[in-house]
């Protein structure tokens, strides 16, 4: 082996090697830069992401809507199965209907009784599905509406139902969601009606796990999951799902929105509120808590005696 | 010979590129967004293992090397480091090519099974040593095994329906050496 390599690569092999030398270190040197700096890396590969995936798209449309169709096909089998399931669903939400209108009329009542200023409600960019993370390592898709639509960083992503996941990564016509299921997805939600916080940490598994819960013993299989708006990743109040138990006695949250059929995904605007970060004028107008204030009172104490 | 050989190889090469995009785009289809519990083989990568070890002339380093940065870069990889992995296993491919020539399939699969299991090692190492997000131990190896157990069907694909076959030693070796 050895000697056939002499041979045959006699002077052709400096060339070879120098241009082997020179990708490793280009390469390498990629993964280091995007080590150190990688939102710089990640806005390229977003770049990069934004021009080849829509000129899949021609393409990736009908052969994903075949697919769908072939496994359409397949449940038409159960047709009369699932048609009385569906009739007896309906049957049930239909009563639902019922107590939520009744309920929504009560509370715009007790509002508008109250003289309640609620959050301005939000708007939405509605997107559609395109590519997905094409790894079994990581959980995200890709959907057609980027910054040309205004959509920026960090912004949640919701199906007709339940919290997706949020942008992360956003191009010209692209924007990447991360899945609440992908390993680095941590969101802060509360459980209703226990009101605990608590993290949502994607693993990698349908169900994601709910950790950093303030008192676990509160928290029973079956509560809502809402987020909570903290630490300014969200909205509050937009719902995830319900709280289950797994086999190891670990709390995980079934996900309210149709993870087995991504399709089109709205992505709520939610610009920042502005932040109160002083405690304010109290004491007097026009002078904040600061020296001045002090003196003021020093002064005033200095008068009385 | 060399004039009739050098179409071949370039066609090739362009049959190479061509189903690399076809399996980018089959793993981009966003059929189903659940998180599997089972992760496939990488058939790219087995793919160019193939070519590497029999024909080292098809896939010349600079396509795999863009391929595979192209590839992590739309598969959400850390960019670059599976890239130089990869680089650096079909460069040991196709230097061991001329001897696995003689050889046994079973020596072939034995020699890309090495070259794979030191590439998942040190990935996993590196990623480690640099504190980066990974994917479960579990799912890695079973792609790492899937991908060794699906590699004899794609390198008898390769071999019987693109021809990519090892030089019989009576083959002229067309341009060997002059660039």
């Amino acid at each position: 082996m050895a000697r056939d390599r002499g041979q045959s690569e006699d002077y052709s092999g400096p060339f070879k090697r120098l241009l082997l030398g020179l990708l490793m270190l280009c390469l390498l040197g990629l993964f280091l830069f995007w080590r150190i700096d990688s939102p710089r890396v990640e806005r390229f590969r977003a770049q990069v992401v934004d021009r080849v995936v829509p000129s899949f798209d021609w393409a990736m449309a009908p052969v994903t809507g075949a697919v769908n169709i072939l496994r359409d096909f397949q449940s038409y089998q159960r047709m009369y199965q699932q048609n009385q399931d569906l009739r007896r669903e309906l049957q049930q939400m239909k009563a639902w209907k019922e107590a939520a209108l009744q309920l929504e009329q009560e509370n715009a009542r007790l509002l508008d009784l109250n003289n309640v200023q609620l959050d301005p409600r939000l708007t939405y960019v509605t997107g559609v599905v395109m590519a997905d993370s094409g790894s079994p390592f990581r959980q995200s898709v890709l959907i057609n509406v980027g910054a040309r639509d205004g959509i920026m960083d960090g912004w949640a992503a919701m199906d007709g139902l339940g919290l997706v996941g949020r942008i992360s990564g956003v191009g010209p016509n692209t924007a990447r969601v991360l899945l609440l299921t992908d390993t680095s997805s941590r969101i802060p939600v509360t459980t209703q009606p226990s009101g605990q916080r608590a993290l949502v940490i994607g693993d990698n598994s349908v169900a994601p796990l709910l950790d950093f819960i303030e008192t676990p013993d509160q928290v029973r299989a079956g509560d809502r999951v809402l987020t909570s708006g903290d630490g300014d990743v969200f909205p509050a109040g937009l719902l995830v799902g319900q709280v289950i138990e797994d086999r190891g006695g670990r709390m995980r949250v079934r996900i309210a929105a149709d993870y087995e059929r991504l399709e089109f995904l709205r992505v709520l605007r939610s610009y920042r509120n502005d932040r109160i970060d002083d405690p304010g004028a109290l004491i007097a107008p026009g002078a904040g808590p600061g020296p001045r204030a002090a003196d003021q009172a020093n002064a005033a104490r200095a008068g009385d005696e | 010979m060399s004039d009739r050989r050098l179409p071949r190889a370039s066609l090739m090469c362009t049959f190479y590129v061509g189903l690399s995009l076809a399996i980018v785009f089959c793993r981009l289809l966003p059929i189903s967004t659940l998180p599997p519990s089972w992760a496939g083989p990488d058939l790219w990568l087995a793919l160019t293992f193939a070519f590497a070890a029999r024909r080292p002339d098809y896939v010349p380093i600079l396509l795999v090397a863009v391929l595979a940065l192209g590839m992590d870069l739309l598969l959400q990889r850390p960019p670059g480091l599976w890239a130089a992995l990869t680089v650096l296993g079909v460069e040991t491919l196709r230097a061991r090519a001329p001897a696995l020539r003689d050889l046994t399939f079973l020596s072939e699969w034995a020699a890309v099974a090495s070259t794979l299991v030191i590439m998942t090692l040190s990935y996993r190492i590196l990623l480690t040593v640099l504190a980066v997000d990974q994917a479960p131990l579990g799912l890695g190896l079973m792609q790492l095994l899937s991908t060794l157990l699906v590699y004899p069907a794609v390198a008898l694909v390769a071999h019987g329906v693109l021809g990519v076959r090892k030089r019989a030693p009576g083959d002229i070796e067309p341009a060997r050496g002059r660039i």
